[in-house]
């Protein structure tokens, strides 16, 4: 590609000024994440007395891993468990609920379709912070609070699957075989599972790439309704282990075995695997967030 | 024949539209089937929570009556509301100024450097969203302690030697800003990357020939082309913000001595609520809080138009 036109490399002051600003940038962005990842392997003493950027030993990484797993009869392993719980139950009633949604919103004219559009974008713009307490507060009058069902049933709740669907389905759906297969004499239902359930795949999986990292990392929610420490999930269980060790707060010394590294390594079970899904499916992001925005 | 043709003229329309009739019918019948356990859901988790504590707002839940504006009247004359709202606000300018100008520049210069190179940093500018909710604030209250923090040197030259001096030192708004800026700023500048690299190449080879140097390109005609979902971010996080909880709930981590729980208005209806116990006092100020954020989505479904309904 190079051709005669394209100028020497040149360091100029605007070129310099973009290299600095976009490699601060990878600072910003990536020291934290490093750190955290090392650090994950170091014991207490290092985290202190040793450069930020030093590799832990292998003993040191297991020891911790130990202390973390076994603490309180493997209440973390309990609560990973749960995040599983939640986060699988979570993403599948939401596939549930927003695929055939958000089908029948693009493929057919109703009434009261116009309607729910609105509430469904109204409900996806609104940050579901908002409506936490509120959800709380009848989840309370419901009895619903305090249980896996209730935090399944909350976080299967997905708007902005339904409009990523609505958009995928009134884009990509082919006219012409719809009609086709009507022809033949599929029925309306035959028509979702035989020729628009095939054709979701991407948008299955792009529906469930965003819900799962809303449920798996849902914090604000899962503190407010569950109470029973059996219960938590992993962002709830990380706090719980700090506020119970005083790890983060450099208090004297007790004997609880949760010191700094347990705690980074227990933050780095919470993100592992988003971080994962993040590298592999980064095109996802970039997908999704405009859809459906107006260019420009 | 005649006869026939009598009776037949009148009725097949009629019949037609009979038909028409009941077979929109059935599109609605099945539709709504379709639409079933996502409009139960909408109903327990959007409508009626929001209703639910829209009519709370108005009954003194301890003695069980109705109790009008009391409930708004005693949010609003409690001292610590009015701060709180003061918090957010601080918190809010900071983060969306932080997030707009941030991603808009990070946007535009990986828009000018080589494809290969512009890939592996928006990477790695991405993944920090991956570090969210609580261990967001974990991860930055170790970054913020001058005795493990791989920015140490920085923190040190600065002359803060305790998370305490680090954390009155950048203010808590600022403190929160970066936390939330740290996490949530990469996804847009991936999404970003994607809208500025579909722009027409016809525009910008005529913008070159017309001898724009990359930063007129950038600032004259890039920048005005990206400038509505710019907004439509801003506007997007100042939504956000406004219900701001996790961050400031938990820098109680560090310590008693750092503990804020009545920094955000969010957290102020959490108080009420599990503090207190009233549920009245909490629905009042919840409501507001959710009617803000409506309010916003309404401007921004009807009189910006950025999302198709058709």
């Amino acid at each position: 590609m190079a051709d005669a036109r394209t100028p020497p490399f040149r360091l100029n002051l605007g070129r310099f000024v973009v290299y600095a600003v976009l490699l601060f940038a990878v600072c910003f962005y990536g020291i934290p994440l490093l750190w955290l990842l090392l650090a994950g392997t170091r014991s207490q003493a290092s985290l202190f007395a040793d450069p930020p950027f030093t590799l832990g030993t292998w003993d040191s990484f297991i020891a911790t891993w130990n202390n973390l797993t076994t603490y309180n009869n493997f209440q973390i392993v309990n609560w990973a468990m749960n995040s599983l719980i939640y986060s699988v139950g979570g993403v599948a009633l939401s596939l549930i609920a927003s695929i055939p949604a958000g089908y029948a919103l693009a493929a057919s004219e109703f009434r009261g379709r116009k309607l729910i559009l609105v509430v469904t974008l109204i409900a996806m713009i609104t940050p579901s912070t908002a409506v936490v307490l509120p959800i709380f507060l009848e989840m309370n009058l419901l009895g619903l609070n305090n249980s896996y069902a209730g935090l399944i049933l909350a976080s299967g709740f997905f708007p902005f699957g339904v409009y990523l669907t609505y958009v995928y389905f009134s884009t990509s759906l082919p006219k012409g075989v719809m009609d086709s297969a009507r022809i033949d004499g599929a029925n309306r239902f035959e028509l979702f599972t035989r020729i628009a359930l095939p054709l979701a795949r991407p948008i299955v999986a792009l529906v469930a790439f965003f819900s799962f990292i809303g449920i798996w990392s849902n914090y604000f929610l899962a503190f407010v309704l569950l109470s029973d420490d059996k219960l938590y999930n992993l962002p709830v269980g990380l706090t719980v282990l700090i506020s119970t060790s005083g790890a983060l707060s450099n208090l004297p010394a007790n004997d609880v075995p949760i010191k700094k590294p347990e705690v980074i390594l227990a933050a780095i079970l919470v993100i592992l695997p988003v971080l994962l899904i993040f590298i592999v499916a980064q095109r996802f992001v970039r997908s999704g967030t405009l859809s459906g925005a107006e260019k420009g | 024949m005649s006869a026939i043709a009598d009776t037949a003229s009148p009725t097949a329309p009629r019949d037609r539209a009979r038909a028409a009739r009941r077979k929109g019918q059935r599109d609605t019948r099945m539709a709504y089937l379709l639409l079933l356990p996502y409009l139960v859901l909408l109903i327990m988790f959007g409508v009626f929570p929001v209703a639910y504590a829209f009519g709370l707002s108005f009954v003194d839940t301890i003695e069980n009556a109705f109790y009008g504006l009391a409930n708004y009247e005693f949010v609003f004359n409690d001292f610590r509301v009015p701060a709180a709202a003061v918090n957010v606000l601080w918190f809010v300018v900071i983060w969306v100024a932080m997030t707009m100008v941030g991603v808009a520049t990070l946007s535009l210069m990986l828009d000018s450097v080589g494809r290969k190179t512009a890939t592996t940093l928006r990477t790695i500018y991405f993944l920090p969203g991956a570090v969210t909710s609580s261990a967001v604030v974990v991860l930055w209250l170790f970054l913020l302690d001058p005795g493990v923090s791989p920015f140490q040197g920085l923190l040190h030259a600065a002359g803060w030697t305790y998370s305490i001096d680090v954390i009155t030192g950048i203010g808590l708004a600022g403190v929160f800003a970066l936390m939330a800026y740290f996490s949530s700023s990469g996804g847009w500048i991936v999404v970003f990357g994607g809208a500025l690299s579909s722009l027409p190449t016809e525009v910008m080879e005529a913008a070159r020939v017309d001898g724009a140097n990359r930063f007129q390109l950038a600032i004259r005609i890039k920048l005005p082309m990206i400038w509505r979902s710019l907004v439509l971010m801003g506007i997007l996080s100042f939504a956000a913000g406004l219900q701001l909880f996790v961050e400031p709930q938990l820098m109680q981590l560090a310590g008693p001595q750092s503990a804020q729980n009545d920094w955000s208005l969010n957290q102020m209806a959490f108080q009420y609520a599990f503090r207190m116990g009233d549920f009245g006092a909490s629905a009042a100020l919840s409501t507001m809080l959710v009617s803000t954020s409506i309010i916003i989505a309404l401007v921004i479904v009807f009189a910006t138009r950025f999302y198709k309904i058709d």
